[in-house]
């Protein structure tokens, strides 16, 4: 095992990362490294273990075991994993204000009235979509993060310097019943003089709703500056659809593309915060 | 591809081989196919009983290496008797090749492999999650598409082995109490959001719940221990066999024994690294989930559409 474990008590925080058990980086670089880990989906005793201490039923796939670090010889570092994400996510709810439902759930509900009273209401409503606005898991209280007017430097990201480490790694998905979609994966490119981290939250709830909540992670090397951006988007499902070019044809392929959905929704929020590494004595 | 033939008769034997290579037929031979397949699926019954012994396969979804590793770990056809439980198509690369593969192995085969309608055999379903996209890619149109959606209205919903075992795709209905209730079902259409044909396609069990409950989704059911008892009961049956959910290790069995799930996709998605099982089902009626893990074939592809699309390393933003 990885220094990356399950708590043994329920007072402990969820998941913690002591990047000393972390074994080797996958890459280093000028005092800054990376681990990352791509493991199996949780087995059926995990899952048990992680639903008790979660209280929500977990999500189909769950990469439980997976997650990317980025640390700083300081002892600064910023770790991805999915039970902290999933712990974010709204564990209580009314699903006639506020929770998202699906498309056809008034037809099915007003059908259900009908039928026999064996059948029980929704016994504990969560939010089933797992939406979360995770943007990492903190090594410690050496990190903490302030608003700031700077943004990430999107144009050094854009030259073609060579990637020294690429990963992409996910942490959870469901396929909401065949419902629409719900991931969060994180990517990671490590080039010679900076990295670049994007943690992705993507749902789509079919013909409702399409939310995207990206956290960026920038670090400059040279001066160890460190910038992290948080965006909301978020927009109507015919919205969306509505901005395929009709020669398409194929809906599904571009519904199904985060990458061309995030283009299309509007931005709801987004702020960018600064963090500084503890001077090391 | 193999290219249409006179008269309109298909060489059965000659497609199966070639779509153990892997290779696509032609057009006008896979709507020849389905046409043939309805001829012979409506004369099935919603609940069809057959004998053990037999090898029960879950969610299959276009991992088309890994059902030919199915067949080298279980038999192939017809050497094994396979029932199938849905979910031929969506999500992995090959749901032409999976779907038409096992529509030729039914009409060769047809008292040896049996064919039950999961949830992802619909147009719904399978326009938004995989198949179609397939068949516009593959084809460039979607005439095949239209030909298994089509085909897919006859697909039965139920079978029982040795009048012991239920099988079905997803789960039970509160409309079904007795089996000969899916017998009077009209099942000759797209699946509908409500009703049971919807539920024995969608639901799932729950081992924290006695009765029936209504998703956290807001549409479709969850079922417990009480309902899963009562219902072997009142249909003197002594097991539920299902398949519709991941499992890690390729199968689950709930409810003191009463009730099973098998999954058939190993690593599914090509990411989840799960293992797969076939549950076969002896002559004396015993069950072994015989688990097996993806084909190597699988790692071979990828490095290979890695090499042809670079797709290694990305400059995303």
């Amino acid at each position: 095992m990885t220094g990356y474990q399950f708590p043994s008590q329920d007072s402990d925080p969820l998941y913690h990362f002591n990047v000393s058990a972390l074994g080797a980086p996958a890459v280093s670089r000028l005092g800054w490294s990376v681990y990352s880990s791509k493991k199996p989906i949780m087995s059926a005793n995990e899952i048990e273990r992680a639903t008790e201490r979660l209280t929500i039923p977990m999500p189909e796939m769950i990469f439980g075991n997976n997650y990317i670090v980025v640390a700083h010889k300081s002892g600064w570092s910023l770790g991805f994993n999915a039970i902290d994400a999933l712990d974010l996510v709204a564990k209580h709810g009314n699903p006639q204000g506020g929770l998202v439902k699906v498309a056809y759930s008034d037809a099915w509900m007003n059908d259900k009235k009908k039928s026999s009273g064996e059948v029980h209401q929704v016994v504990k409503p969560f939010d089933w979509t797992y939406t979360t606005s995770y943007q990492g898991t903190p090594a410690s209280s050496l990190v903490s993060f302030e608003r700031t007017s700077e943004t990430i430097p999107l144009g050094r990201l854009r030259r073609p310097d060579p990637i020294l480490f690429f990963d992409d790694v996910v942490l959870f998905e469901d396929e909401l019943g065949d419902n629409g979609i719900t991931i969060v994966s994180v990517k990671i490119r490590v080039m010679e003089e900076r990295l670049f981290l994007l943690c992705r939250f993507f749902m789509r709830v079919d013909d409702v709703l399409f939310r995207i909540r990206d956290t960026r992670l920038f670090i400059e090397f040279a001066d160890n500056k460190i910038l992290r951006e948080y965006t909301v988007k978020q927009d109507s499902y015919e919205n969306v659809k509505r901005k395929i070019r009709h020669s398409a044809g194929d809906l599904g392929l571009y519904l199904r593309d985060a990458n061309w959905v995030a283009e299309q929704l509007p931005v709801v929020e987004t702020f960018t915060e600064t963090s500084t590494i503890p001077v090391i004595n | 591809m193999l290219g249409p033939t006179s008269g309109g008769s298909v060489d059965l034997d000659d497609c199966i081989d070639r779509l153990y290579r892997r290779e696509l037929l032609a057009e006008s031979i896979v709507e020849s196919l389905c046409s043939k397949a309805k001829e012979l699926l409506i004369k099935e019954s919603n609940v069809i009983h057959i004998k053990a012994p037999v090898s029960v396969v879950g969610d299959i979804h276009g991992q088309f290496f890994d059902l030919i590793e199915l067949f080298r770990v279980g038999g192939f056809p017809p050497n094994t008797n396979y029932l199938f439980l849905g979910d031929y198509v969506d999500r992995g690369y090959f749901s032409i090749e999976t779907m038409t593969l096992l529509t030729c192995l039914k009409l060769r085969y047809p008292h040896r492999i049996y064919l039950v309608r999961g949830n992802h055999e619909s147009r719904g379903i399978s326009q938004n999650y995989g198949f179609y996209s397939e068949c516009k890619a593959k084809y460039g149109n979607a005439n095949v598409w239209n030909s298994f959606t089509d085909m897919f209205d006859y697909l039965t919903l139920s079978v029982v082995i040795d009048d012991r075992i239920f099988c079905i795709h997803g789960g039970l209905s509160p409309n079904v109490h007795s089996i000969d209730q899916i017998r009077v079902v009209d099942r000759f259409k797209e699946i509908p959001h409500e009703g049971p044909m919807a539920d024995l396609v969608w639901s799932d069990p729950d081992p924290e719940k006695e009765d029936f409950g209504i998703s956290t989704r807001g549409a479709g059911y969850t079922f417990g221990a009480e309902i899963v008892k009562k219902f072997l009961h009142v249909n003197n049956m002594a097991h539920i066999l299902r398949a519709h959910q991941l499992c890690e290790q390729g199968f689950q069995v709930l409810f003191d024994d009463r009730l099973s799930t098998v999954w058939s996709a190993p690593n599914y998605c090509y990411r989840c690294g799960n293992l797969a099982s076939v549950l076969e089902v002896s002559g004396t009626g015993e069950r072994f989930f015989n688990v097996f893990d993806a084909a190597p074939e699988n790692e071979e592809y990828r490095e290979q559409q890695a090499l042809q699309h670079n797709t290694m390393t990305e400059y995303f933003l």
